[in-house]
């Protein structure tokens, strides 16, 4: 039966045009199981945008090292885990060559099981766990800022400015906004910083008054105040931390860089936070925005479109390097193998780091109710905290 | 032509039929009472003719209107209403807000409805004594007098009052009745459902007999105390 | 002391505005017998409405009103499209239907919004805050009280000196009797919805101006909130839910407090035993309805 199929499949692209039958051949699948719609759509959605844009200049450059198309096959998992296998096995049965998975570590751990399962190189966009890898096999990469790297720049930051005591907020509810806070005391822990306190939070709550309290009450009255909550946590508690007539900076995390954190006003004045690259005049992250700009005809909406197009510049990266093979053990050697790829937000590496890529962090404040660049820092292997 | 006008009426509750083929009358000034033992049929009929509950078959016409189709409230507008069985005040309500309620399908609402509940006053002293108390406090027999009030005040030419002796004791069973006969002499015209046949025979005009759904005997009190009501009662159980 | 004081008022903040909440889903629930899970996208819907007010250059307050406005037209409009066609059908029914609103909203706000949060600026005047002898209470929480207040005691007005008010009251003990008694029922279910509309805009403000942004799903948590508030206070019993909201607030303050860090990530898990607890002594809810079934 397969083979009836086969055959007449084969017949009917003879019968079609020849030239595109051989072009049908030189095509890279590229599956993308994201969340475009529920929880997780805010980030996947923009990480579409910016794969989409990605495939499109590739593309019409005549495809990757001028020989493969993309051709990209998206499915919606719905933020939903179960539905992240469930979509992966589909678009698995559709052969594709590379998978990009949803933007949070579990329907990434869904999705890349199966992936890695069918040898298929799987790389995580934005899920920024730096465990992720490691819980599914060496098929797993990821792509964004790890969390013990975005954590150790604002360590590093903390150290330079002279802060002794830092208190951190966390919240137990994901990965992200209870490890990163942690990795963050333990960087600055071992650059001589102590932790006056953990204030904890649920996400969602929207009322701080009660951990605001807390604050005000420990003493020594801590230097700094580092978190990684984000919206709509981070503006609620900042708000009611200022209103309280609490004065101590704040330190925050990439979840934070949108335009309702600048659209705070007064309270959110000299806040400082890492993300993925700052798009200084003639850096690529501005040409990224450019581009994007004249393509979707409106502004990245956060900056998960950039990383989203860093992911397929690392594959054809990848392919370029393999010597244009398109099986899953040669393009996984490949990526693992990759030094500096210049990508949207900089550069990236995955040689030596066990497929969390070292990439630039870029620390920004709020100035006027806009954000300007503080530095560029690439932290050193040694001063980041392991992954747990 | 008679005020009220039931045709062949049905009312089915999924498989169970609860009334079929029913037709009875009332003529204005009229006082009707309808007989049969517990699940006659006699509060479905009722409830059907208010569009409390959907018709599966037969006409409904009031004052040459048909009105099967209608909303509970307009049937309520144009001049007919229920007193249900069980009282059914609102209990968290005090007795004045029950009666205002009760004047809701007035057009021209808050002067006539004060005039309207004067009147009440004046026909139930025992509610004027209690007007802030909430309707909930009140005794069994204060809140079927509230009840029945409380139907009078949207002015209505006919009222259905289901069984507005149950679960009251004797003394206040006969003040109802009192009322009943004045309420006649004011000239609302009312269609009565008990299951006290004697006490309803002695205040009604006429009566019919429902079992099991459909209509087996009417006439004159007279003729149905002499056609053996105890053995329709019988049967029907 | 002066830490139980300022957690008192922090308390009253929330609590009120999960008492709006509550008592939103609380009085369509009293005339319809359903919960409208759906209550929570009027909450969005205000914060869509004032964002694009506030893009198009209308004032300030003039775009909070259009926020609310817009959220009681949404509220009444739900009722007449998706909830009158259903209005005898079971609770189940009904149920399930409010939760395909809630999610046909979700992703239209998705894809034809944004699956971003939008910005939306809040005054500075409203950031600061008020010294109250030694303690420092928050414009907006301050706002929260004071709001929460004037719109119980409008509400209360409402339904105790309006015959449509009255009306409402009437429906919700016994809707088949209001109905006799000529109460047009699309008239007390619209006005319910309406209302329910009004108090979500209010209660939608109060939480848009403490994170600053809406997105789709800013609704799902408070009205699961409002949800919890509800069935503490009792089904149905509007003053119930208003309780049940002061309650609630009590509680997840309270914990927040004074639990000692090592068991602060299972206030939750608390909170929701103490409502259970609440539940098991008071099954109806803290105000039961005399009438528990209609």
């Amino acid at each position: 039966m397969m083979k009836v199929t086969k055959i007449l499949s084969v017949a009917a692209t003879m019968l079609a045009v020849a030239p595109i039958a051989a072009q049908a051949e030189d095509t890279i699948k590229i599956g993308f199981v994201g969340a475009f719609t529920g929880a997780l759509a805010p980030y996947d959605q923009p990480t579409l945008q910016g794969v989409q844009l990605a495939v499109d200049q590739i593309n019409k450059a005549g495809g990757i090292d001028g020989k493969f198309k993309i051709e990209l096959i998206t499915r919606d998992m719905r933020s939903e885990t179960a539905q992240s296998a469930v979509m992966t096995q589909e678009v698995i049965d559709q052969q594709v060559n590379v998978l990009l998975s949803p933007c949070d570590v579990d329907p990434s751990v869904a999705a890349g099981q199966i992936a890695q399962a069918a040898q298929i190189p799987t790389i995580a966009p934005c899920a920024s766990t730096p465990t992720l890898p490691g819980i599914v096999g060496d098929y797993m990469f990821a792509n964004y800022t790890a969390d013990n790297l975005q954590a150790t720049a604002l360590a590093y930051f903390a150290q330079k400015q002279g802060y002794k005591n830092a208190l951190i907020l966390l919240s137990r509810d994901t990965p992200y906004t209870e490890k990163l806070p942690l990795y963050f005391a333990k960087a600055f822990e071992n650059k001589g910083g102590k932790i006056a306190g953990t204030v904890e939070f649920k996400m969602g709550q929207q009322d701080f008054s009660a951990e605001v309290t807390k604050i005000k009450g420990i003493s020594p009255a801590p230097d700094v105040i580092m978190t990684a909550a984000y919206e709509p946590d981070f503006p609620a508690f900042i708000k009611q931390l200022r209103s309280a007539g609490i004065k101590t900076p704040v330190l925050g995390s990439d979840g934070i860089d949108s335009p309702t954190t600048l659209g705070l006003g007064e309270v959110a004045e000299g806040v400082v936070f890492s993300n993925a690259g700052y798009p200084s005049e003639g850096s690529s992250l501005a040409k990224f925005n450019a581009d994007f700009k004249a393509f979707f005809k409106q502004d990245p909406s956060a900056v998960y479109t950039a990383t989203g197009y860093d992911v397929i510049k690392v594959i054809e990266a990848a392919i370029k390097a393999d010597g244009d093979k398109l099986d899953g053990p040669s393009i996984r050697d490949a990526i693992d193998n990759l030094e500096n790829v210049q990508v949207a937000t900089g550069t990236i590496t995955y040689k030596g780091m066990n497929r969390v890529p070292l990439r630039v962090v870029a620390l920004n404040r709020i100035v006027n109710g806009q954000k300007t660049h503080v530095e560029d820092i690439v932290p050193n292997g040694a001063d980041v905290p392991p992954a747990e | 032509m008679a005020l009220l006008d039931i045709e062949r009426l049905t009312v089915r509750y999924g498989a169970i039929q609860a009334v079929q083929d029913a037709g009875l009358s009332v003529a204005q000034g009229e006082i009707v009472t309808l007989l049969g033992a517990n699940g006659a049929g006699k509060s479905s009929l009722l409830n059907a003719c208010m569009g409390l509950v959907p018709l599966a078959g037969g006409e409904v016409h009031f004052d040459g209107h048909l009105i099967s189709a209608e909303r509970t409230e307009a049937i309520v507008r144009r001049g007919m209403t229920l007193t249900p069985e069980g009282r059914r005040v609102f209990p968290s309500l005090t007795v004045q807000e029950n009666l205002e309620i009760g004047a809701a399908a007035s057009r021209d609402l808050r002067q006539k409805s004060k005039m309207q509940r004067e009147e009440m006053y004046a026909l139930f002293p025992r509610l004027k004594e209690r007007f802030q108390q909430l309707a909930g406090t009140l005794s069994g027999g204060e809140q079927q007098m509230l009840a029945i009030a409380r139907s009078l005040m949207s002015e209505p030419r006919l009222l259905l009052l289901d069984e507005p002796s149950l679960g009251l004791a004797p003394n206040i069973v006969d003040q109802i009745f009192d009322i009943i006969a004045s309420l006649r002499r004011r000239g609302v015209t009312i269609l009565l459902v008990e299951q006290n046949a004697e006490l309803a025979l002695d205040v009604a005009d006429r009566g019919y007999v429902l079992a099991s759904g459909r209509v087996v005997l009417s006439g004159k009190p007279a003729e149905l105390r002499s056609a053996g009501l105890e053995r329709v009662y019988l049967g029907a159980a | 002391m002066e830490f139980f004081l300022q957690q008192f008022l922090n308390a009253l903040a929330l609590g009120g505005t999960y008492a709006l909440l509550g008592l939103g889903l609380a009085v369509v629930f009293s005339v319809l017998g359903l919960i409208n899970f759906a209550h929570g996208e009027l909450m969005t819907l205000t914060g869509y409405g004032i964002f694009y007010a506030l893009l198009f250059g209308v004032p300030y307050p003039l775009a909070l009103i259009i926020g609310v406005v817009l959220a009681t037209g949404a509220a009444i409009l739900m009722e007449r499209v998706a909830f009158r066609p259903v209005r005898n059908s079971s609770g189940t029914t009904m149920l399930l239907t409010s939760f395909a609103v809630s999610t046909i909203l979700h992703i239209l706000f998705q894809n034809l919004i944004s699956a971003r949060p939008k910005a939306i600026a809040v005054p500075n005047s409203l950031t600061g805050a008020v010294a109250i002898a030694d303690m420092q209470i928050g414009v907006i929480q301050l706002l929260s009280i004071l709001v929460t207040a004037v719109s119980l005691l409008a509400l209360t007005l409402f339904l105790r000196r309006s015959l449509l008010g009255i009306a409402m009251r009437a429906a919700a003990e016994d809707f088949n009797v209001a109905r006799l008694m000529g109460v047009n029922a699309n008239l007390v279910i619209s006005t319910a919805f309406g209302i329910s509309g009004v108090l979500a805009g209010i209660a939608g403000i109060l939480w848009l101006f403490q994170r600053g942004s809406v997105d789709p799903l800013m609704g799902f948590l408070p009205v699961l909130k409002a949800f919890i508030a509800v069935v503490l206070g009792g089904l149905g019993s509007l003053s119930g839910a208003v309780i049940g909201g002061f309650i609630l607030g009590f509680i997840e303050v309270g914990l927040r407090a004074y639990l000692p860090d090592g068991v602060l990530a299972y206030r939750d898990a608390i909170s929701l035993t103490l409502v259970i607890l609440v539940l098991f002594f008071w099954p109806q809810g803290i105000v039961a309805r005399r009438e528990a079934v209609r």
